[in-house]
């Protein structure tokens, strides 16, 4: 997403716009949402910091739009276009999502299993950005593309640019549809809902932890696109070995000496589908076992037999 | 920040005296596998990457050594497993600069010597001092303060998860990087030109109690090695190959596997030195091809594609085979 932004505000530049661009994450190494951010105008652009009325959010991975961490629907209104890219239709989307905003699909790749290996999918939103707000030509989008990624050589540039080019094809009917909404003015500003705190001494205000373990709080398993899921039957009760092996220790074992894998911190790195002596452990599309989970009256068939909870 | 939180009643039952802190699971003694402990005492929910190898070793040394640990991390991923207001840690937790934590555990640990000196600390309540860097801290800035640690005698456990690189930072090149490897400051067509360095050799040349190599994907020579290394005070050094898919290139899945081959390559020798000697672990009887372990890794590709590359995986084979040769005269 980094990237695409980056191809998004070169090919405004190049149009002769003033541009921002900037990407945004947190302490994680990898595996959380991360958010771009482009700002483009013909006058100078004195707006710092995230955007937070957007013309235009396009979503790369549409299990983000439910996560509240991810913060999608921030600041979207009427006047916004929401493009996603996702396997579901739009009208299913606005059923769900209940906005005012303009949603639009980027049909997603059928062949896709894993999220994580969305092949090109910065360089098909950088196109879409380009084609509805309409003021990006294909030639002026092809030359950011291929400055921004010319470091990864000229055979990853074309294939990128093949791809990238079949969006210009599919979001042609939605040309122009984002419009650009005045820049907020200085007067407009509201100070953030802040609450100010007494000076306390560094014994209190230091920050120190006091209880223990509290990462627990953090669910990585956000991160997952691919779940581990144990097949009781096939699964032999050697504990040892994924509970071991398991980076995260994720994968609790119950008093009947089963594992019973963690899916509120379990990141999907898939090392127990991979060192399984009976390979009973097997990887579905994360979507997928939300989807069952949802259409199940009972998810609780994950569960290790003989345990209650 | 500092973290230093209460004990949890009856997870662990450990006894101290100066200096020394066993926990009464050190009578275990791994032997098996199903030796492993069951339950994990380091926290979920970190922001280490999913697979990550240095998590790996991480979280079944803590098992081991127990929460009456106070944890001193220089700059480096494992710095962010304590972002207020999370920590996966049990006991205390602080953060140092890169080139200090071996300092920052000398100040740990005579604070809870003067402590217990003035009987403020029960020898209940104190505990063992674990530094913890990446191997740029380890291998580069972090060596001299380790050296003086070690010229001291400190009483303290170091863990370098080595992951061959500044992965923080997006693994530009260390001291710990491997020949050939491709790194974010080592994109030439060859990779990283230098030689990984022998920090086992340099830490073992000052004499420390104990210093041993270890692997997440060796758990079982891993847990009897701080088992050891918990009856013994003084300097015992650790350094665990942490394979890491981010800055490695290689599908998180393939970590252990990884790991494993390395071993079974002979590219990580297990080993521990103390007493004036060097003891090999575990010896692979029959090693394999190093090709094995280096074509699941992006970083290595140009060896292989488009054309492979002959000299170079011959010159990286010659190396391991002459290092066994040495050790098996
Ligand atoms: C003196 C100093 N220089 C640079 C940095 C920036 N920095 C933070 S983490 C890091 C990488 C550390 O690498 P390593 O010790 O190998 O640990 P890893 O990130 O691989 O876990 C760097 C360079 C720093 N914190 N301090
Ligand atoms: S970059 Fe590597 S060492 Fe650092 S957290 Fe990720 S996998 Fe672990």
């Amino acid at each position: 997403m980094k990237t695409a932004s980056r191809i998004v505000g070169t090919a405004f530049f190049m149009t002769g716009y003033e541009v921002q661009d900037a990407p945004r994450y947190g302490a994680e190494r990898r595996g959380a949402p991360i958010f771009a951010y482009v700002r483009a105008d013909k006058s100078p652009v004195n707006e710092r910091g995230i955007i937070r009325q957007p013309d235009l959010v396009v979503v790369a991975d549409d299990t983000l739009v439910g996560m509240p961490a991810a913060g999608v629907m921030q600041g979207i209104d009427e006047h916004t276009v929401l493009l996603i890219n996702s396997h579901e239709n739009a009208d299913t989307w606005r059923q769900r999502l209940n906005t005012a905003a303009t949603i639009l699909i980027l049909p997603a790749r059928e062949d896709i299993k894993d999220r994580a290996e969305l092949p090109y999918i910065g360089s098909r939103c950088a196109a879409a950005c380009a084609v509805l707000t309409n003021v990006i030509s294909r030639d002026v989008f092809t030359s950011a593309l291929a400055e921004e990624l010319e470091q990864l050589g000229e055979k990853i540039v074309k294939q990128n640019l093949d791809t990238a080019l079949t969006s210009f094809e599919l979001m042609s009917p939605y040309a122009g549809i984002v419009k650009q909404s005045g820049l907020p003015s200085a007067a407009d500003y509201q100070q953030p809902g802040w609450i100010n705190l007494p000076f306390d001494d560094a014994a209190i205000s230091a920050p120190a932890i006091h209880a223990s373990a509290t990462s627990v709080k953090v669910r990585t398993g956000l991160w997952r696109t691919m779940r581990p899921v144990i097949n009781y039957e096939k699964c032999s009760g050697c504990w040892w070995v994924c509970s071991t092996y398991c980076p995260d220790g994720a994968i609790n074992v119950t008093e009947a000496g089963l594992p019973d894998i963690d899916y509120e911190h379990c990141k999907g790195c898939l090392v127990c589908v991979a060192q399984c002596p009976p390979q009973a452990i097997e990887a579905i599309p994360e979507h997928l076992a939300k989807e069952q989970e949802m259409s199940a009256a009972d998810p609780s068939g994950i569960k290790p037999p003989g345990d209650s909870a | 920040m500092l973290t230093f939180s209460r004990q949890e009643p009856g997870r662990r039952k450990q006894t101290g005296n100066e200096g020394i802190i066993m926990t009464s699971e050190s009578i275990v003694h791994f032997h098996r596998m199903k030796d492993m402990p069951s339950s994990h005492l380091l926290g979920t929910g970190t922001p280490m990457c999913a697979g990550c190898g240095g998590l790996e070793t991480l979280h079944n040394m803590y098992d081991i050594l127990g929460e009456k640990t106070v944890f001193v991390n220089a700059a480096g991923c494992m710095t962010l497993l304590s972002v207020y207001p999370f920590t996966p840690f049990r006991g205390g937790w602080l953060y140092t600069a890169m080139a200090s934590a071996p300092a920052g555990a000398q100040g740990v640990r005579d604070a809870m010597d003067i402590l217990l000196q003035k009987k403020k600390l029960s020898t209940e309540d104190n505990m063992e001092v674990v530094v913890i860097t990446g191997d740029g801290s380890a291998y580069g800035m972090g060596l001299s303060a380790t050296s003086a640690a070690m010229d001291r005698n400190l009483n303290f456990i170091y863990l370098c998860y080595d992951n061959e690189g500044y992965g923080n930072t997006g693994q530009q090149y260390s001291a710990a990087t491997p020949h050939a490897a491709i790194t974010s400051t080592s994109k030439g067509s060859h990779g990283y030109p230098g030689f990984k360095k022998d920090l086992f050799s340099i830490w073992a040349a000052h004499r420390p109690a104990y210093v041993a190599t270890i692997i997440g994907a060796e758990p079982l020579d891993l847990a009897k090695k701080i088992e050891k290394l918990q009856t013994m005070t003084g300097p015992r050094m650790l350094i665990s190959l942490a394979p890491c898919p981010t800055g490695w290139d290689y599908d998180p899945k393939l970590s252990v596997e990884i790991g494993r081959l390395a071993v079974q390559t002979g590219i990580w020798p297990l080993k521990e030195y103390s007493d004036g000697k060097i003891k090999h672990t575990k010896i692979p009887k029959q090693r394999k091809p190093v090709e094995d372990y280096l074509k699941l890794q992006g970083r290595f590709k140009h060896l292989f594609e488009p054309q492979r590359d002959e000299a170079g995986i011959a010159e990286i084979q010659a190396r391991i085979d002459a290092y066994w040769t040495r050790v098996m005269a």
